[in-house]
């Protein structure tokens, strides 16, 4: 979209949420917001009513927030005060006027919250109050660009935006490199897994049920491990054994992953969704040094690096997880060695499935649910796990942070090209494939 | 229901000028795929590069075509290097990855905002197609009919070019796959161990056939943009990759007819399910919880995912392949 267009969408969208505000307040959607103001508003025959909202982009979306405890005061031209009010927990305000007339809104700057303003400066609006009715003005903010931290500073959040993608890289790229090692398919629909998961989670949490959003992640990483193991047993275990080729079954994967991803759009749109549950949490930061997050972030990060370590135990300590490896190995050594290399197959996709399952819902609470995420993150997970070198899980863990990494420094390096920030993860994937074919923690006997 | 509309319009989508492009794209995908058993997933990629690298030196620096047409072709056979230098040595699944992802990273330097003053962003690049207009011997706006469609005197002319097209890269790709040069194509399909054994430079000609089904793919992209005179990202997505698959593989890889009947047969398919059912939600014949005006356009998607997984799995040889040609065992 050009300059000129994304202009003209966010004044389209702007006079749009007025509108909306005109009719919600014709309707007496806003009756409490009367309530939460008290003093002159209620008798008042002629209102001027409107909201506070904060307009951030972040990871490429943008996301309005309404901001409470924002002073409003209503000015005649000449600077006397007619009334005044403070934004309620919705970001609303309802003021009273007792003459109808031509008058100024103003937004007292001391009450913002720290690091916005205004947009454009627009602190002040004109306004015509006519008898009994109610005039609606919305109040737009911004990141305050005169507090923009220097360029140097924003390394160190940058890194940490990267850390973050890169654990949900590794945890969704876990599946996808355990089925390559262990079938050797390189299963294009894994992104579909992804997708299906944070899915189910939302259809749980917003669309079917309003069930919280932790109960409603579980049961859809339940769902998505069955939905693992019913691939595997349904289609790739009868493929294997009628003899269809590796390169057959990736072409049967792609097909499956269109159908599937078009299935989701068809099913629930194309909009961008968000959970219920922990995705405002601007309020709530939590500053560690140079760093800000939220204790979303925080969370993600600490669950999925347990996630992790409890792999790494069960691929090393366990009998099964050194199942899974033998298999990887040499997938014909282990079956005359006793081990049944079906059971360690469908169990690799059941665990693919629900670490799958979990990173698309951590995927979606970061970045929102989308039909196509799981397209998005398959090319950056197959970057990872080549990076890592391919059918090695702790290669993909490796190359997970490189890819996270390299996607967030791309927004650092070239913040006017952020929505091309997968490229430079693409670009260093073709770059390692010239100098080191087998990746960087892998063996050369895979290569060629 | 206005079946009549529906089919001729779907006869009409199989042969339209949009089809003859489609076809052209999936000959040098046969290239790759059918005859040197090379999995390029980014065949989009290529047909993209085909038509930014045709329409921007028109547009934005007023270009004679007939200069464009180099452009286009160093584009292609500088895509393919970048592409098969890394990877034509390794496993399939490296060149597979590796493509889908270049075609990607096309579409997202294509569609970027900060790009839009060279590739026009996501509204596409318009102002370049004006010799096709002045070329045309039939009158522009003039109106012709297949049956109950009507369609204009520039897609009239856009058919005869694309079709002509085809004709002469599908002769191409005919003589050369006769020529001895095809046949160690079809060696290291076959077995490439045995190629090499007989002292045939694997790689190169590996590359040869990129380069070549790359060409040809580009060429298809130009003429994909310029039926609907706008180079458009949206019109390179990985669908477009995977609808080639589809073609060739319904009308029997490494077939020269292959992807001329596989795309009439593929679009006459998607095109029936997509009329019937704009046809249906419009006129409220299928439940709003099935599909309704705003979503039933994804099902023709959903459908082509589906046929591509079946033929792969139930009848690898398409409709005409031999089964003995059906070779999708590189490793």
């Amino acid at each position: 979209m050009s300059r000129g267009c994304q202009r003209g969408a966010q004044v389209l969208l702007r006079v749009l949420t007025v509108a909306v505000f005109v009719a919600l307040g014709l309707l007496g959607f806003g009756g409490d917001a009367a309530h939460a103001q008290g003093d002159d508003g209620d008798d008042a025959a002629q209102v001027v009513r409107g909201r506070v909202i904060n307009e951030r982009e972040e990871d490429g979306e943008r996301i309005r927030e309404n901001v409470a405890g924002v002073r409003i005061v209503v000015e005649t031209e000449s600077g006397e005060v007619v009334g005044e009010a403070v934004t309620d927990d919705d970001g609303a305000y309802l003021i009273g006027i007792a003459e109808p007339g031509d008058y100024i809104v103003r937004l007292d700057d001391e009450t913002l919250p720290e690091g916005v303003s205004a947009q454009d400066g627009e602190d002040s609006l004109a306004v015509n109050v006519r008898a009994n009715s109610s005039t609606t003005r919305a109040f737009f903010l911004g990141e305050d660009l005169r507090q923009a931290t220097g360029k140097l500073g924003q390394l160190p959040q940058t890194l940490f935006h990267g850390f973050k993608l890169a654990t949900i890289i590794a945890i969704t790229s876990i599946g996808l490199s355990l089925v390559f090692g262990t079938t050797g398919l390189s299963n294009f629909a894994h992104g579909e897994m992804v997708t299906f998961g944070a899915l189910l989670a939302w259809g749980l949490n917003r669309a079917w049920a309003g069930v919280h959003l932790i109960p409603a992640a579980l049961v859809a990483i339940v769902l998505s491990a069955l939905a693992g193991g019913m691939f595997e047993v349904g289609v790739w275990r009868r493929l294997r054994r009628s003899g269809t080729s590796l390169t057959s079954m990736m072409i049967v994967s792609i097909g499956l992953a269109l159908g599937l991803r078009h299935l989701f759009l068809f099913r629930a749109g194309g909009d961008l969704k968000q959970y219920g549950q922990y995705t405002r949490q601007r309020e709530s930061l939590i500053t560690l040094g140079p760093i800000d997050l939220t204790p979303r972030s925080l969370s993600i990060i600490v669950i999925s690096l347990l996630v992790i370590l409890g792999l790494a135990f069960f691929l090393l300590r366990t009998r099964f997880g050194k199942a899974i490896r033998a298999v990887s190995d040499n997938p014909e050594l282990a079956s005359s060695s006793g081990i049944d290399a079906e059971r360690v197959v469908l169990v690799v996709w059941v665990l693919g499935g629900a670490l799958a399952g979990l990173g698309g819902v951590f995927y979606g609470l970061e970045y929102g649910i989308r039909w196509d995420m799981g397209f998005t993150l398959l090319l950056l997970m197959f970057a990872a796990i080549i990076l890592g070198g391919l059918g090695n899980p702790f290669g993909a863990l490796v190359g997970a942070l490189i890819i996270g990494t390299f996607v967030e420094l791309w927004t650092w390096v070239l913040p006017s090209a952020v929505d091309m920030k997968n490229v430079g993860a693409l670009i260093a994937l073709i770059a390692l494939l010239l100098v080191r074919p087998q990746g960087l923690l892998g063996s050369k006997e895979r290569v060629g | 229901m206005n079946w009549e509309l529906i089919f001729w319009n779907a006869i009409y989508t199989a042969i339209n000028a949009g089809a003859a492009a489609m076809c052209i794209v999936a000959v040098g995908l046969n290239v790759h795929a059918g005859y040197t058993g090379l999995l390029n997933f980014g065949q989009a990629g290529f047909a993209a590069v085909g038509a930014y690298a045709f329409a921007i030196p028109i547009a934005n620096y007023d270009w004679a075509w007939y200069y464009a047409i180099p452009v286009v072709m160093a584009a292609s056979v500088g895509l393919s290097c970048l592409l098969g230098l890394p990877t034509l040595r390794l496993r399939t699944d490296y060149l597979a990855i590796v493509t889908i992802a270049s075609a990607e990273i096309i579409r997202l330097f294509a569609n970027s905002t900060r790009f839009t003053w060279l590739t026009g962003g996501s509204d596409g690049k318009q102002g370049w197609t004006g010799f096709f207009l002045d070329l045309n011997p039939w009158p522009n706006g003039g109106r012709y009919r297949l049956g109950a469609q009507v369609f204009d005197g520039y897609r009239l002319f856009m058919l005869v070019v694309g079709w002509s097209l085809v004709i002469i890269v599908s002769l191409l790709v005919w003589a050369l796959m006769r020529s001895p040069w095809g046949r160690v194509l079809k060696s290291i399909r076959e077995d490439e161990d045995a190629a090499r054994a007989l002292g045939k430079n694997v790689v190169a000609f590996k590359m040869q056939s990129l380069v070549l089904g790359g060409l040809i793919g580009s060429f298809g992209g130009l003429m994909l943009s310029a039926q609907t005179q706008s180079a458009t990202p949206g019109q390179y997505a990985t669908n477009l990759t995977f609808f080639a698959f589809t073609i060739i593989i319904l009308g029997g890889l490494s077939r020269v007819k292959g992807p001329i009947i596989g795309t009439m047969i593929f679009l006459f398919v998607i095109q029936i399910v997509d009329n019937v059912l704009s046809q249906a939600t419009r006129n409220d014949k299928i439940p709003g919880w099935m599909a309704t005006t705003s979503n039933y356009s994804q099902v023709k998607f959903i459908v082509a995912g589906l046929i591509l997984a079946a033929l792969v799995v139930f009848r690898p040889q398409g409709i005409f392949g031999d089964r003995r040609e059906q070779v999708f065992d590189v490793r």
